[in-house]
């Protein structure tokens, strides 16, 4: 269970080049959040989730954790990189096989203390029993998403950042990583997806939030219906 | 073409009759070019890392600059360290010259940057999202570093190749920095070089022979580590 945590960006602005694609712009994430984040290609999604794994330098953006007072977005960067795991739209697998990629995560996270237990029955959740031997190259798009997420539960993140994770899955992977992230987010853990069809996540969404003209908007302005579910959020963390 | 033949033939009696000084220069050649490219592999894989993943003022200049240095001519880096060795020369009292230290300096310097060029591209042909895995899952920096370099590691291998091809064949440097000193400096190339000069080709074939040899042997060993490597044949 993730303890509880509040973290708020504020003023992030990133250009590429001449281009700005995020402009004074902000999110706030508490734990058992589920937020889901639309926007046309190219509004900044991709660049915001980025920049709140700690992957991407914004120009300018500074961060609060809880009720501290706000920091400079590097001065959090060692921070953001230990407790905020990206998982890309495509996930990487690393050479080798399943269970290598799945023994990777858990070798990281010193809690784990009986790490076969843990790989095992990580694998287990994943419902990839049977493919541990298997090139994980060679696993199909769904068990690729499933093994990062699993990666992900080894990792035991206070945020969780998924890039289109239910994009060019069939229907019975798309409920198995819609179960998984809702697994998350009832342990506390903060999800944040960004996707195109934000339909897939109703039930599990407690925010719906726009990208657009380089800010973040609560979705419910744009589009006059009510996307916050604090209720949802509330059930969970009871 | 009986020359050929006949060189050949007696070639292949001194290889196998355990001609003490053949297989003493082979060992110089060895011991020499195996050295350098170990510790050239360290700092290149760090050069080639900083080039392919760091953001910062000069970067595609010394992109530019490495690969010029591929095409440098051995001689040159020869002469260079000569002067540089070289009684009058700045690192001329370590009495450098003419050793199998100022050979291994001049090999290291010959293989660097084939070794920097070829790991960067490596890496900029790898999936940059395994650096990025690596550290959003907890890696430290030197751990996610080892991880990429495991990547890209039949990369890393052909790099290792050229690399060695290219020192243990050279003679322009070894010449100029070892002086063909026998029993000491005189190595694989500088050899072959001497026996042609005296009209001695059997033992500069022969010694051709073992460089071949060596050089089947390594690839076939790469050949064997990729086919092992290979989940998906």
């Amino acid at each position: 269970m993730i303890e509880s945590f509040r973290i708020g960006f504020r003023d992030i602005s990133k250009r590429y080049g001449g281009n700005s694609v995020l402009e004074q712009t902000g999110i706030d994430i508490a734990s058992h959040d589920c937020i889901v984040i639309t926007g046309k290609n190219g509004a900044g999604k991709t660049t915001l989730l980025r920049i709140i794994a700690g992957l991407e330098e914004p120009d300018r953006g500074r961060v609060i954790l809880d009720d501290g007072a706000p920091q400079r977005w590097r001065q959090q960067r060692k921070r953001l990189l230990r407790s905020v795991m990206y998982l890309h739209q495509q996930p990487y697998m690393l050479a080798g096989s399943l269970q290598r990629n799945i023994d990777y995560a858990a070798r990281l996270n010193p809690a784990i203390a009986d790490r076969a237990s843990s790989v095992a029955k990580a694998i287990h959740w994943a419902r990839l029993d049977g493919l541990e031997a298997q090139a994980a190259s060679s696993l199909s798009g769904g068990q690729k998403q499933r093994v990062a997420l699993t990666r992900a539960r080894l990792r035991d993140p206070q945020i969780l950042l998924l890039d289109e994770p239910t994009a060019n899955l069939d229907n019975e992977s798309r409920q198995r990583t819609l179960q998984m992230l809702r697994e998350f987010c009832d342990s506390g853990t903060a999800v944040i997806i960004v996707s195109h069809d934000p339909d897939v996540f109703g039930e599990l969404a407690t925010r719906e939030l726009l990208l657009q003209d380089h800010r973040i908007r609560d979705a419910a302005e744009t589009a006059h219906e009510v996307v916050e579910l604090d209720s949802v959020r509330q059930s969970r963390q009871r | 073409m009986d020359v050929l033949l006949a060189s050949s033939a007696e070639a292949f009696r001194l290889l196998f009759s355990g001609d003490a000084e053949i297989w003493e220069i082979v060992g110089i050649s060895f011991r020499v070019s195996s050295l350098a490219i170990l510790c050239a592999v360290p700092p290149a894989l760090i050069i080639a890392f900083v080039l392919a993943y760091g953001n910062f003022f000069g970067r595609r200049l010394l992109i530019s600059l490495f690969n010029t240095f591929l095409s440098i001519p051995a001689v040159v880096i020869g002469l260079t360290l000569f002067i540089v060795l070289s009684r009058q020369g700045p690192l001329g009292d370590f009495k450098l010259l003419f050793t199998q230290t100022a050979m291994g300096l001049g090999q290291f310097l010959l293989c660097l940057p084939i070794l920097v060029c070829m790991v960067h591209v490596s890496l900029q042909a790898a999936d940059r999202a395994a650096w990025e895995t690596a550290r959003t899952l907890g890696a430290s920096r030197v751990r996610a570093f080892f991880t990429v370099i495991y990547e890209i590691r039949f990369g890393l291998m052909a790099a290792l190749l050229a690399g060695y091809g290219r020192i243990i064949s050279e003679v322009g440097a070894s010449m100029m920095l070892g002086g063909n000193i026998a029993h000491y400096t005189r190595n694989i190339p500088t050899a072959i070089a001497l026996e042609t000069s005296k009209g001695a080709f059997a033992e500069g074939i022969a010694l051709g022979m073992v460089l071949l040899f060596l050089a089947f042997l390594v690839n076939a060993l790469l050949q064997y580590v990729q086919g092992k490597g290979s989940i998906n044949p």
